[in-house]
Protein backbone atom coordinates (compact mmCIF):
# COMPACT_ATOMS: atom_id res chain seq x y z
CA UNK A 1 0.00 0.00 0.00
CA UNK A 2 3.00 2.11 0.06
CA UNK A 3 2.81 3.56 -3.53
CA UNK A 4 -0.64 4.37 -3.35
CA UNK A 5 -1.10 7.61 -5.29
CA UNK A 6 -2.09 10.71 -3.50
CA UNK A 7 -5.66 10.63 -5.84
CA UNK A 8 -6.34 6.79 -4.80
CA UNK A 9 -5.87 7.58 -1.33
CA UNK A 10 -8.30 10.99 -1.47
CA UNK A 11 -10.93 8.85 -3.11
CA UNK A 12 -10.33 5.91 -0.70
CA UNK A 13 -10.99 8.54 2.45
CA UNK A 14 -14.28 9.49 0.27
CA UNK A 15 -14.96 6.17 0.35
CA UNK A 16 -14.35 5.37 3.79
CA UNK A 17 -17.16 8.29 5.22
CA UNK A 18 -19.95 6.85 2.40
CA UNK A 19 -18.98 3.37 3.83
CA UNK A 20 -19.79 4.51 7.58
CA UNK A 21 -22.71 6.33 6.03
CA UNK A 22 -23.65 2.87 5.02
CA UNK A 23 -22.60 1.67 8.80
CA UNK A 24 -24.78 3.99 10.62
CA UNK A 25 -28.23 3.10 8.83
CA UNK A 26 -27.49 -0.18 9.31
CA UNK A 27 -27.13 0.10 13.41
CA UNK A 28 -29.85 2.34 13.49
CA UNK A 29 -31.99 0.46 11.32
CA UNK A 30 -31.62 -3.05 13.23
CA UNK A 31 -33.69 -1.94 16.52
CA UNK A 32 -33.43 -4.91 18.12
CA UNK A 33 -29.28 -4.57 18.17
CA UNK A 34 -29.38 -0.69 18.69
CA UNK A 35 -31.73 -1.45 21.82
CA UNK A 36 -29.68 -4.13 22.82
CA UNK A 37 -26.30 -1.89 22.97
CA UNK A 38 -27.29 1.79 23.17
CA UNK A 39 -30.77 2.23 24.82
CA UNK A 40 -30.34 -0.58 27.04
CA UNK A 41 -27.24 1.09 29.09
CA UNK A 42 -29.30 4.54 29.42
CA UNK A 43 -32.36 2.31 30.47
CA UNK A 44 -29.67 1.27 33.43
CA UNK A 45 -28.55 4.35 33.75
CA UNK A 46 -31.94 6.15 34.21
CA UNK A 47 -33.50 3.32 36.90
CA UNK A 48 -29.78 3.25 38.70
CA UNK A 49 -29.08 7.18 39.15
CA UNK A 50 -32.43 7.98 40.23
CA UNK A 51 -32.17 5.20 42.93
CA UNK A 52 -29.12 6.82 44.43
CA UNK A 53 -29.81 9.94 43.94
CA UNK A 54 -28.33 11.97 47.16
CA UNK A 55 -26.92 9.11 48.36
CA UNK A 56 -23.14 8.90 49.43
CA UNK A 57 -20.11 5.81 49.35
CA UNK A 58 -18.95 6.14 52.80
CA UNK A 59 -16.30 3.54 52.13
CA UNK A 60 -14.67 6.49 49.27
CA UNK A 61 -14.75 9.21 51.35
CA UNK A 62 -18.58 10.05 51.03
CA UNK A 63 -18.48 11.45 47.69
CA UNK A 64 -21.95 10.95 46.04
CA UNK A 65 -23.06 7.69 44.62
CA UNK A 66 -23.86 9.18 41.29
CA UNK A 67 -20.58 10.07 40.75
CA UNK A 68 -19.24 6.88 41.12
CA UNK A 69 -22.02 4.83 39.00
CA UNK A 70 -22.81 7.21 36.25
CA UNK A 71 -18.59 7.29 35.13
CA UNK A 72 -19.43 3.27 35.68
CA UNK A 73 -22.41 2.85 33.62
CA UNK A 74 -20.50 5.01 30.77
CA UNK A 75 -18.11 2.38 30.65
CA UNK A 76 -20.47 -0.49 30.46
CA UNK A 77 -22.54 1.70 27.93
CA UNK A 78 -19.01 2.22 26.29
CA UNK A 79 -18.14 -1.51 26.16
CA UNK A 80 -21.96 -2.37 24.60
CA UNK A 81 -21.83 -0.49 21.82
CA UNK A 82 -18.24 -1.26 21.11
CA UNK A 83 -17.35 -4.96 21.75
CA UNK A 84 -21.13 -6.08 22.00
CA UNK A 85 -22.48 -4.45 19.04
CA UNK A 86 -18.79 -5.60 16.65
CA UNK A 87 -18.46 -8.76 18.32
CA UNK A 88 -22.45 -9.93 17.36
CA UNK A 89 -22.57 -7.97 14.20
CA UNK A 90 -19.58 -9.03 12.78
CA UNK A 91 -20.14 -12.50 13.12
CA UNK A 92 -23.35 -12.13 11.89
CA UNK A 93 -21.57 -10.47 8.41
CA UNK A 94 -19.61 -13.09 8.52
CA UNK A 95 -21.81 -16.04 8.69
CA UNK A 96 -23.75 -14.15 6.20
CA UNK A 97 -21.05 -14.28 3.70
CA UNK A 98 -21.23 -10.40 3.41
CA UNK A 99 -17.14 -9.98 4.17
CA UNK A 100 -16.60 -12.42 2.03
CA UNK A 101 -18.59 -10.53 -0.63
CA UNK A 102 -16.87 -7.33 0.43
CA UNK A 103 -13.31 -9.09 -0.26
CA UNK A 104 -14.41 -9.65 -3.98
CA UNK A 105 -14.86 -5.89 -4.72
CA UNK A 106 -12.89 -2.80 -5.33
CA UNK A 107 -13.22 -1.79 -1.57
CA UNK A 108 -9.38 -1.98 0.22
CA UNK A 109 -10.05 -4.13 3.31
CA UNK A 110 -8.09 -0.95 5.47
CA UNK A 111 -11.18 1.48 4.07
CA UNK A 112 -14.30 -1.26 5.12
CA UNK A 113 -12.87 -1.92 8.29
CA UNK A 114 -11.87 1.81 9.08
CA UNK A 115 -15.13 2.93 8.22
CA UNK A 116 -16.78 -0.45 10.51
CA UNK A 117 -14.46 1.22 13.38
CA UNK A 118 -15.40 4.89 12.39
CA UNK A 119 -19.22 4.12 13.02
CA UNK A 120 -18.53 2.58 15.95
CA UNK A 121 -17.01 5.32 17.31
CA UNK A 122 -19.61 7.78 16.30
CA UNK A 123 -22.18 5.92 18.18
CA UNK A 124 -19.53 5.59 21.37
CA UNK A 125 -19.39 9.19 20.96
CA UNK A 126 -22.97 9.75 20.76
CA UNK A 127 -23.94 7.59 23.98
CA UNK A 128 -20.58 8.97 26.15
CA UNK A 129 -22.16 12.59 25.59
CA UNK A 130 -26.16 11.59 26.14
CA UNK A 131 -24.54 9.71 29.50
CA UNK A 132 -22.27 12.48 30.75
CA UNK A 133 -25.08 15.17 29.92
CA UNK A 134 -27.87 13.56 31.10
CA UNK A 135 -25.70 12.87 34.31
CA UNK A 136 -25.01 16.71 34.89
CA UNK A 137 -28.52 17.48 33.90
CA UNK A 138 -30.76 15.03 36.22
CA UNK A 139 -28.58 13.88 38.81
CA UNK A 140 -26.20 16.18 39.27
CA UNK A 141 -22.96 14.88 38.02
CA UNK A 142 -20.03 16.71 39.26
CA UNK A 143 -17.74 17.36 35.91
CA UNK A 144 -14.46 17.82 37.23
CA UNK A 145 -12.73 20.67 36.41
CA UNK A 146 -9.66 20.58 34.28
CA UNK A 147 -10.43 16.33 34.32
CA UNK A 148 -11.36 16.55 30.58
CA UNK A 149 -7.70 15.89 28.98
CA UNK A 150 -7.88 12.45 31.32
CA UNK A 151 -11.49 11.81 30.78
CA UNK A 152 -10.70 11.85 26.90
CA UNK A 153 -7.44 9.95 27.06
CA UNK A 154 -9.40 7.18 29.03
CA UNK A 155 -12.35 7.02 26.45
CA UNK A 156 -10.18 7.15 23.53
CA UNK A 157 -8.06 4.14 25.21
CA UNK A 158 -11.10 2.46 26.09
CA UNK A 159 -12.91 2.51 23.21
CA UNK A 160 -9.70 1.67 21.13
CA UNK A 161 -9.02 -1.91 23.57
CA UNK A 162 -13.13 -2.68 22.79
CA UNK A 163 -13.33 -2.03 19.45
CA UNK A 164 -10.14 -3.86 18.07
CA UNK A 165 -11.30 -6.80 20.98
CA UNK A 166 -14.85 -6.73 19.57
CA UNK A 167 -13.75 -7.58 15.98
CA UNK A 168 -11.03 -9.80 17.06
CA UNK A 169 -13.82 -11.99 19.15
CA UNK A 170 -15.25 -12.61 16.13
CA UNK A 171 -12.89 -16.06 15.68
CA UNK A 172 -14.13 -17.44 18.68
CA UNK A 173 -17.58 -17.03 17.89
CA UNK A 174 -18.70 -20.27 15.84
CA UNK A 175 -21.70 -19.22 14.40
CA UNK A 176 -24.37 -16.22 14.46
CA UNK A 177 -26.28 -17.53 16.53
CA UNK A 178 -24.19 -18.16 19.71
CA UNK A 179 -22.78 -14.42 19.48
CA UNK A 180 -24.71 -12.94 21.80
CA UNK A 181 -25.34 -15.58 23.99
CA UNK A 182 -21.23 -15.80 24.10
CA UNK A 183 -20.61 -12.25 24.70
CA UNK A 184 -23.02 -11.73 27.31
CA UNK A 185 -21.94 -14.95 29.26
CA UNK A 186 -18.01 -13.23 28.62
CA UNK A 187 -19.15 -9.81 29.78
CA UNK A 188 -21.68 -9.85 32.11
CA UNK A 189 -20.56 -11.60 35.21
CA UNK A 190 -17.09 -9.31 34.80
CA UNK A 191 -19.28 -6.43 35.03
CA UNK A 192 -20.23 -7.49 38.62
CA UNK A 193 -17.04 -7.57 39.85
CA UNK A 194 -15.68 -4.93 37.79
CA UNK A 195 -17.01 -1.23 39.60
CA UNK A 196 -19.87 -1.00 37.53
CA UNK A 197 -22.97 -1.45 39.33
CA UNK A 198 -21.51 -0.58 42.86
CA UNK A 199 -18.08 -0.60 44.55
CA UNK A 200 -15.91 -3.41 44.72
CA UNK A 201 -13.40 -2.10 46.51
CA UNK A 202 -13.96 -4.88 49.37
CA UNK A 203 -14.36 -7.76 47.05
CA UNK A 204 -12.45 -11.18 48.01
CA UNK A 205 -8.76 -11.18 46.53
CA UNK A 206 -9.00 -13.70 44.04
CA UNK A 207 -12.16 -11.84 42.26
CA UNK A 208 -10.33 -8.50 42.33
CA UNK A 209 -6.85 -10.11 40.60
CA UNK A 210 -9.56 -11.72 38.27
CA UNK A 211 -10.90 -8.20 37.90
CA UNK A 212 -7.84 -6.35 37.67
CA UNK A 213 -7.04 -8.48 34.64
CA UNK A 214 -9.59 -7.54 32.85
CA UNK A 215 -10.41 -4.06 30.59
CA UNK A 216 -13.72 -3.74 31.98
CA UNK A 217 -12.40 -2.80 35.52
CA UNK A 218 -9.78 -0.57 33.92
CA UNK A 219 -12.36 1.45 32.26
CA UNK A 220 -14.78 2.07 34.53
CA UNK A 221 -12.16 3.35 37.18
CA UNK A 222 -10.33 4.80 35.00
CA UNK A 223 -13.30 6.76 34.26
CA UNK A 224 -14.79 7.03 37.90
CA UNK A 225 -10.93 8.32 38.59
CA UNK A 226 -11.54 11.26 36.76
CA UNK A 227 -15.05 12.14 38.26
CA UNK A 228 -13.84 11.39 42.03
CA UNK A 229 -13.31 14.65 43.87
CA UNK A 230 -10.82 13.65 45.80
CA UNK A 231 -8.26 12.60 42.84
CA UNK A 232 -8.47 16.50 41.23
CA UNK A 233 -4.98 17.56 40.35
CA UNK A 234 -4.03 14.30 39.28
CA UNK A 235 -6.24 13.71 36.76
CA UNK A 236 -5.31 10.37 35.06
CA UNK A 237 -5.14 6.71 36.54
CA UNK A 238 -2.47 5.86 35.18
CA UNK A 239 -2.90 1.96 36.44
CA UNK A 240 -5.64 1.76 35.01
CA UNK A 241 -4.39 3.39 31.45
CA UNK A 242 -1.79 1.05 31.85
CA UNK A 243 -4.01 -1.74 31.84
CA UNK A 244 -6.20 -0.28 28.41
CA UNK A 245 -2.76 0.44 26.37
CA UNK A 246 -2.14 -3.21 26.64
CA UNK A 247 -5.29 -4.49 26.35
CA UNK A 248 -5.43 -2.04 23.25
CA UNK A 249 -2.14 -3.94 22.10
CA UNK A 250 -3.95 -7.30 22.23
CA UNK A 251 -6.99 -6.53 20.32
CA UNK A 252 -4.84 -4.46 16.99
CA UNK A 253 -3.12 -8.15 17.35
CA UNK A 254 -6.28 -10.30 17.41
CA UNK A 255 -8.49 -7.74 15.46
CA UNK A 256 -5.54 -8.37 12.29
CA UNK A 257 -5.49 -11.96 13.10
CA UNK A 258 -9.24 -12.45 12.07
CA UNK A 259 -8.81 -9.76 9.57
CA UNK A 260 -6.13 -11.58 7.75
CA UNK A 261 -8.20 -14.93 7.56
CA UNK A 262 -9.21 -15.20 3.79
CA UNK A 263 -12.52 -15.58 3.64
CA UNK A 264 -13.10 -17.76 0.78
CA UNK A 265 -11.35 -20.48 2.29
CA UNK A 266 -14.11 -23.59 4.04
CA UNK A 267 -10.96 -25.99 4.73
CA UNK B 1 -13.07 -29.49 -31.20
CA UNK B 2 -11.54 -26.16 -29.75
CA UNK B 3 -12.51 -23.26 -31.99
CA UNK B 4 -10.62 -20.85 -29.54
CA UNK B 5 -6.88 -22.10 -30.44
CA UNK B 6 -6.17 -18.95 -32.99
CA UNK B 7 -7.57 -15.90 -30.12
CA UNK B 8 -4.78 -14.34 -29.53
CA UNK B 9 -3.63 -13.49 -25.80
CA UNK B 10 -5.64 -10.14 -26.16
CA UNK B 11 -8.35 -12.14 -26.55
CA UNK B 12 -8.14 -14.64 -24.12
CA UNK B 13 -10.15 -13.05 -20.71
CA UNK B 14 -8.75 -16.12 -18.95
CA UNK B 15 -6.26 -18.56 -19.13
CA UNK B 16 -5.53 -22.16 -16.86
CA UNK B 17 -3.25 -24.13 -17.38
CA UNK B 18 -3.08 -27.68 -15.85
CA UNK B 19 -4.43 -26.00 -12.18
CA UNK B 20 -4.31 -27.95 -9.30
CA UNK B 21 -5.90 -27.48 -5.79
CA UNK B 22 -5.53 -30.02 -2.30
CA UNK B 23 -7.56 -29.95 0.65
CA UNK B 24 -4.96 -32.09 3.22
CA UNK B 25 -4.87 -35.38 1.11
CA UNK B 26 -7.93 -34.44 -0.96
CA UNK B 27 -6.83 -33.41 -4.63
CA UNK B 28 -10.34 -31.21 -6.00
CA UNK B 29 -8.84 -29.99 -8.73
CA UNK B 30 -6.55 -32.06 -10.85
CA UNK B 31 -4.42 -30.41 -13.39
CA UNK B 32 -7.23 -28.31 -15.27
CA UNK B 33 -6.38 -26.40 -18.21
CA UNK B 34 -8.65 -24.26 -20.64
CA UNK B 35 -9.36 -20.56 -22.19
CA UNK B 36 -11.98 -18.11 -22.04
CA UNK B 37 -12.04 -15.75 -24.83
CA UNK B 38 -13.56 -12.12 -25.33
CA UNK B 39 -17.41 -12.13 -25.40
CA UNK B 40 -18.13 -15.79 -24.84
CA UNK B 41 -19.95 -17.74 -22.08
CA UNK B 42 -18.13 -20.38 -20.73
CA UNK B 43 -20.03 -22.83 -18.76
CA UNK B 44 -17.68 -25.49 -16.59
CA UNK B 45 -20.75 -28.22 -15.88
CA UNK B 46 -20.61 -30.89 -13.79
CA UNK B 47 -22.50 -32.53 -10.71
CA UNK B 48 -21.80 -31.23 -7.21
CA UNK B 49 -18.35 -31.71 -5.87
CA UNK B 50 -16.74 -31.70 -9.26
CA UNK B 51 -14.63 -28.97 -8.25
CA UNK B 52 -16.45 -26.32 -10.13
CA UNK B 53 -16.61 -23.96 -7.27
CA UNK B 54 -13.02 -24.36 -6.12
CA UNK B 55 -12.30 -23.24 -9.81
CA UNK B 56 -14.50 -20.39 -9.90
CA UNK B 57 -13.04 -19.14 -6.41
CA UNK B 58 -9.50 -19.35 -7.29
CA UNK B 59 -10.19 -17.70 -10.72
CA UNK B 60 -12.23 -14.80 -8.47
CA UNK B 61 -9.07 -14.72 -5.99
CA UNK B 62 -10.93 -16.10 -2.70
CA UNK B 63 -8.97 -19.40 -2.72
CA UNK B 64 -5.38 -20.13 -3.25
CA UNK B 65 -3.80 -22.69 -6.01
CA UNK B 66 -1.68 -25.75 -5.15
CA UNK B 67 -0.09 -25.54 -8.66
CA UNK B 68 -0.45 -24.60 -12.02
CA UNK B 69 -0.81 -21.28 -13.84
CA UNK B 70 -3.88 -18.89 -13.70
CA UNK B 71 -4.69 -15.68 -15.20
CA UNK B 72 -7.94 -13.40 -15.11
CA UNK B 73 -7.75 -10.25 -17.50
CA UNK B 74 -4.12 -10.85 -17.64
CA UNK B 75 -3.57 -10.91 -14.23
CA UNK B 76 -2.82 -13.19 -11.20
CA UNK B 77 -6.42 -13.66 -8.97
CA UNK B 78 -4.32 -15.09 -6.09
CA UNK B 79 -2.75 -11.25 -6.07
CA UNK B 80 -5.59 -9.64 -4.87
CA UNK B 81 -5.15 -7.21 -6.90
CA UNK B 82 -7.51 -3.98 -7.06
CA UNK B 83 -7.65 -3.17 -10.95
CA UNK B 84 -9.22 -7.15 -11.45
CA UNK B 85 -12.00 -6.64 -8.60
CA UNK B 86 -12.27 -3.02 -10.57
CA UNK B 87 -12.97 -4.83 -13.50
CA UNK B 88 -15.07 -8.34 -12.53
CA UNK B 89 -18.63 -9.03 -11.32
CA UNK B 90 -19.32 -11.95 -8.56
CA UNK B 91 -22.31 -13.84 -8.37
CA UNK B 92 -21.14 -16.22 -5.83
CA UNK B 93 -23.50 -19.18 -4.56
CA UNK B 94 -25.03 -18.29 -1.00
CA UNK B 95 -23.66 -14.60 -0.43
CA UNK B 96 -25.34 -12.16 1.66
CA UNK B 97 -25.68 -8.76 1.90
CA UNK B 98 -26.10 -6.09 4.40
CA UNK B 99 -29.64 -7.16 5.47
CA UNK B 100 -30.93 -3.57 6.80
CA UNK B 101 -30.03 -1.58 3.71
CA UNK B 102 -32.51 -1.28 0.57
CA UNK B 103 -31.88 -2.81 -2.99
CA UNK B 104 -31.08 0.87 -4.49
CA UNK B 105 -28.79 1.48 -1.41
CA UNK B 106 -26.79 -1.48 -1.91
CA UNK B 107 -26.61 -1.28 -5.77
CA UNK B 108 -25.42 2.54 -4.87
CA UNK B 109 -23.14 1.14 -1.88
CA UNK B 110 -21.42 -1.73 -4.03
CA UNK B 111 -21.30 0.97 -7.50
CA UNK B 112 -19.33 3.51 -5.43
CA UNK B 113 -16.59 0.97 -4.77
CA UNK B 114 -16.00 1.07 -8.54
CA UNK B 115 -14.32 3.98 -10.35
CA UNK B 116 -16.43 2.97 -13.69
CA UNK B 117 -19.87 2.57 -12.68
CA UNK B 118 -23.24 1.97 -14.03
CA UNK B 119 -26.35 4.54 -13.33
CA UNK B 120 -28.45 2.51 -10.27
CA UNK B 121 -30.99 3.00 -11.32
CA UNK B 122 -30.67 0.93 -14.91
CA UNK B 123 -29.16 -1.75 -13.28
CA UNK B 124 -32.28 -2.07 -11.45
CA UNK B 125 -34.13 -2.26 -14.10
CA UNK B 126 -32.32 -4.52 -16.14
CA UNK B 127 -32.61 -6.97 -12.88
CA UNK B 128 -36.62 -6.36 -12.78
CA UNK B 129 -36.52 -5.15 -9.19
CA UNK B 130 -37.48 -1.50 -9.80
CA UNK B 131 -40.64 -2.23 -8.04
CA UNK B 132 -38.58 -3.84 -5.05
CA UNK B 133 -35.93 -1.08 -5.06
CA UNK B 134 -36.79 0.65 -1.61
CA UNK B 135 -37.27 -2.64 0.34
CA UNK B 136 -34.32 -3.64 2.91
CA UNK B 137 -32.41 -6.44 1.12
CA UNK B 138 -33.75 -8.68 4.60
CA UNK B 139 -37.19 -8.83 2.97
CA UNK B 140 -36.59 -10.19 -0.44
CA UNK B 141 -37.59 -13.52 -1.57
CA UNK B 142 -34.69 -15.89 -2.84
CA UNK B 143 -35.60 -15.25 -6.29
CA UNK B 144 -35.29 -11.14 -6.08
CA UNK B 145 -32.02 -11.79 -3.41
CA UNK B 146 -30.27 -14.19 -6.33
CA UNK B 147 -31.12 -11.04 -8.69
CA UNK B 148 -29.94 -8.22 -6.26
CA UNK B 149 -26.72 -10.32 -6.22
CA UNK B 150 -26.54 -10.17 -10.32
CA UNK B 151 -27.25 -6.02 -9.80
CA UNK B 152 -24.69 -5.99 -7.78
CA UNK B 153 -22.23 -7.78 -10.00
CA UNK B 154 -23.00 -5.73 -12.84
CA UNK B 155 -23.14 -2.11 -11.01
CA UNK B 156 -19.78 -1.73 -11.48
CA UNK B 157 -19.62 -2.48 -15.39
CA UNK B 158 -17.32 -5.68 -15.15
CA UNK B 159 -15.75 -6.85 -18.53
CA UNK B 160 -16.13 -10.49 -16.66
CA UNK B 161 -18.77 -11.72 -14.82
CA UNK B 162 -18.73 -15.07 -13.08
CA UNK B 163 -21.87 -16.66 -11.92
CA UNK B 164 -21.62 -19.90 -9.64
CA UNK B 165 -24.84 -21.67 -9.70
CA UNK B 166 -27.18 -18.61 -10.24
CA UNK B 167 -30.57 -20.22 -11.00
CA UNK B 168 -30.23 -23.04 -8.46
CA UNK B 169 -32.91 -23.22 -6.09
CA UNK B 170 -35.49 -21.39 -8.87
CA UNK B 171 -38.75 -21.86 -10.31
CA UNK B 172 -38.94 -22.28 -13.82
CA UNK B 173 -40.15 -19.05 -14.72
CA UNK B 174 -37.73 -17.13 -12.37
CA UNK B 175 -35.01 -19.29 -14.18
CA UNK B 176 -36.01 -18.12 -17.52
CA UNK B 177 -36.15 -14.68 -16.45
CA UNK B 178 -32.31 -15.22 -15.39
CA UNK B 179 -31.34 -16.85 -18.17
CA UNK B 180 -33.11 -13.84 -20.26
CA UNK B 181 -30.91 -11.31 -17.96
CA UNK B 182 -27.51 -13.41 -18.81
CA UNK B 183 -28.21 -13.07 -22.44
CA UNK B 184 -28.66 -9.58 -22.34
CA UNK B 185 -25.23 -9.29 -20.90
CA UNK B 186 -23.84 -11.20 -23.99
CA UNK B 187 -25.43 -8.64 -25.84
CA UNK B 188 -23.16 -6.33 -24.37
CA UNK B 189 -20.38 -7.68 -24.80
CA UNK B 190 -19.35 -9.25 -21.51
CA UNK B 191 -17.42 -12.36 -20.83
CA UNK B 192 -19.41 -14.98 -18.66
CA UNK B 193 -17.94 -17.61 -16.65
CA UNK B 194 -20.54 -19.84 -15.57
CA UNK B 195 -20.59 -22.88 -13.81
CA UNK B 196 -23.98 -24.93 -13.79
CA UNK B 197 -25.39 -28.79 -12.65
CA UNK B 198 -28.12 -28.18 -15.17
CA UNK B 199 -27.80 -29.26 -18.55
CA UNK B 200 -30.34 -27.08 -19.78
CA UNK B 201 -28.85 -24.48 -18.55
CA UNK B 202 -25.81 -24.68 -20.05
CA UNK B 203 -27.38 -25.89 -23.13
CA UNK B 204 -28.90 -22.48 -23.85
CA UNK B 205 -26.38 -20.07 -22.81
CA UNK B 206 -23.18 -21.85 -23.27
CA UNK B 207 -21.09 -20.85 -26.11
CA UNK B 208 -18.44 -23.26 -24.69
CA UNK B 209 -18.58 -25.74 -22.23
CA UNK B 210 -16.39 -27.96 -20.11
CA UNK B 211 -17.61 -30.90 -18.44
CA UNK B 212 -16.30 -31.55 -15.22
CA UNK B 213 -15.86 -34.85 -12.90
CA UNK B 214 -13.84 -35.13 -10.12
CA UNK B 215 -11.61 -32.39 -10.20
CA UNK B 216 -10.88 -32.83 -14.12
CA UNK B 217 -12.30 -31.75 -17.58
CA UNK B 218 -13.25 -34.71 -19.22
CA UNK B 219 -14.65 -32.95 -22.41
CA UNK B 220 -15.04 -29.94 -23.92
CA UNK B 221 -16.69 -28.17 -26.56
CA UNK B 222 -19.68 -26.16 -28.16
CA UNK B 223 -23.15 -27.74 -26.18
CA UNK B 224 -24.07 -28.48 -30.09
CA UNK B 225 -21.11 -30.72 -30.52
CA UNK B 226 -20.01 -31.77 -26.87
CA UNK B 227 -18.95 -35.32 -26.71
CA UNK B 228 -18.67 -35.78 -30.18
CA UNK B 229 -22.42 -35.28 -30.33
CA UNK B 230 -22.47 -34.48 -33.49
CA UNK B 231 -21.26 -37.39 -35.22
CA UNK B 232 -23.44 -39.65 -32.46
CA UNK B 233 -25.41 -42.02 -34.82
CA UNK B 234 -29.03 -40.54 -34.64
CA UNK B 235 -32.28 -42.84 -33.73
CA UNK B 236 -35.10 -42.74 -36.39
CA UNK B 237 -38.61 -44.63 -34.40
CA UNK B 238 -41.66 -46.00 -35.93
CA UNK B 239 -44.30 -48.66 -35.16
CA UNK B 240 -45.73 -51.10 -38.00
CA UNK B 241 -49.55 -50.76 -38.35
CA UNK B 242 -51.23 -53.71 -37.34
CA UNK B 243 -51.30 -56.72 -40.18
CA UNK B 244 -50.04 -57.44 -43.71
CA UNK B 245 -46.48 -55.89 -42.95
CA UNK B 246 -43.93 -57.51 -41.08
CA UNK B 247 -40.61 -55.83 -40.24
CA UNK B 248 -38.96 -57.85 -42.37
CA UNK B 249 -40.49 -55.63 -45.37
CA UNK B 250 -38.94 -52.68 -44.54
CA UNK B 251 -36.19 -51.76 -47.52
CA UNK B 252 -32.47 -51.67 -46.19
CA UNK B 253 -31.59 -48.05 -44.56
CA UNK B 254 -28.30 -46.14 -45.86
CA UNK B 255 -25.59 -46.99 -42.55
CA UNK B 256 -28.46 -48.53 -40.61
CA UNK B 257 -28.61 -51.04 -37.37
CA UNK B 258 -32.01 -52.01 -36.72
CA UNK B 259 -33.84 -53.33 -33.79
CA UNK B 260 -37.21 -54.44 -33.73
CA UNK B 261 -39.61 -54.82 -30.17
CA UNK B 262 -42.88 -56.44 -31.69
CA UNK B 263 -44.51 -53.69 -34.03
CA UNK B 264 -41.66 -51.05 -32.82
CA UNK B 265 -39.06 -50.45 -34.90
CA UNK B 266 -35.59 -48.33 -33.92
CA UNK B 267 -32.85 -47.67 -36.44
CA UNK B 268 -29.95 -46.60 -35.68
CA UNK B 269 -27.84 -44.83 -38.41
CA UNK B 270 -25.15 -42.36 -39.21
CA UNK B 271 -26.93 -41.48 -42.53
CA UNK B 272 -30.43 -39.64 -40.66
CA UNK B 273 -31.36 -37.74 -43.71
CA UNK B 274 -31.05 -40.36 -46.52
CA UNK B 275 -32.41 -42.83 -44.35
CA UNK B 276 -35.65 -41.21 -43.94
CA UNK B 277 -35.93 -40.10 -47.25
CA UNK B 278 -35.60 -43.98 -48.27
CA UNK B 279 -37.94 -44.95 -45.86
CA UNK B 280 -40.74 -42.44 -46.03
CA UNK B 281 -40.80 -43.15 -49.92
CA UNK B 282 -41.50 -46.52 -49.27
CA UNK B 283 -43.77 -46.08 -47.01
CA UNK B 284 -45.91 -43.30 -48.68
CA UNK B 285 -45.05 -45.50 -52.27
CA UNK B 286 -46.94 -49.14 -50.22
CA UNK B 287 -49.64 -46.95 -48.39
CA UNK B 288 -47.96 -48.16 -44.98
CA UNK B 289 -49.10 -46.45 -42.34
CA UNK B 290 -46.12 -45.72 -39.86
CA UNK B 291 -46.67 -44.77 -36.53
CA UNK B 292 -45.17 -42.92 -34.02
CA UNK B 293 -42.45 -41.51 -36.13
CA UNK B 294 -39.59 -39.77 -35.09
CA UNK B 295 -35.94 -38.91 -35.80
CA UNK B 296 -33.66 -37.92 -32.80
CA UNK B 297 -30.20 -37.11 -31.94
CA UNK B 298 -28.62 -37.64 -28.72
CA UNK B 299 -28.97 -34.78 -26.27
CA UNK B 300 -26.93 -33.33 -24.14
CA UNK B 301 -28.42 -34.75 -21.24
CA UNK B 302 -27.34 -38.24 -22.51
CA UNK B 303 -23.80 -36.86 -23.43
CA UNK B 304 -23.38 -35.44 -20.22
CA UNK B 305 -24.89 -38.72 -18.37
CA UNK B 306 -22.88 -41.21 -19.80
CA UNK B 307 -19.99 -38.89 -19.76
CA UNK B 308 -20.48 -38.16 -15.61
CA UNK B 309 -21.91 -41.58 -15.05
CA UNK B 310 -20.46 -44.92 -13.46
CA UNK B 311 -17.80 -45.15 -15.96
CA UNK B 312 -18.87 -47.69 -18.33
CA UNK B 313 -18.60 -45.98 -21.02
CA UNK B 314 -14.90 -45.25 -21.78
CA UNK B 315 -15.79 -42.06 -23.20
CA UNK B 316 -13.36 -40.14 -21.26
CA UNK B 317 -11.54 -37.69 -23.02
CA UNK B 318 -8.72 -35.47 -22.93
CA UNK B 319 -9.61 -31.84 -22.64
CA UNK B 320 -8.13 -30.25 -25.50
CA UNK B 321 -6.13 -27.15 -25.16
CA UNK B 322 -3.74 -25.44 -27.59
Amino acid sequence: MSTVPHSTLRRDLGLVSWQIRYEQRSYWRNRGRAFFTFAFPLMFLVIFASIDKGSHIASRGGIPYDDFFIPGILAYAIIATTFTNLAISTAILQEAGVLKRMQGTPLPRWAYVSARIGSTCLITLAITVVVLVAGVALWGLHFPAGGLPGLIITLVLGTAAFTTLGIGMTRFIPNADSGPVLVNLLILPITFISNIWFPTDNLPGVLKTIASIFPLKALASGLQWVFDPRHHGTPLDGDSVKILAIWTAIGIWLMIKFLRRPQGEVV
Amino acid sequence: MNSDQHHSTRDRVIEVRGLRRSYGDIEAVRGVSFEVARGEVFCLLGPNGAGKTTIVEILEGYRSRTSGEATVLGLDPASGSRALHERVGIVLQQCGVQPDLTVSELVEMYGRYHVRQRSVDEVIDLVELSEKRDERAKQLSGGQRRRLDLAIALVGDPDLIFLDEPTTGFDPAARRAAWSAIKSLCELGKTIFLTTHFMDEAQFLADHVAVMRDGQIIASGRPEDLGGRDLRPAEIRFTLPAGGVSAADVPALPGEQRSVQGDRVIVTTREPVRAAQVLTTWAVDNAVDLGHFSVTQPTLEDIYLELTGSGDHNQTREEQSA
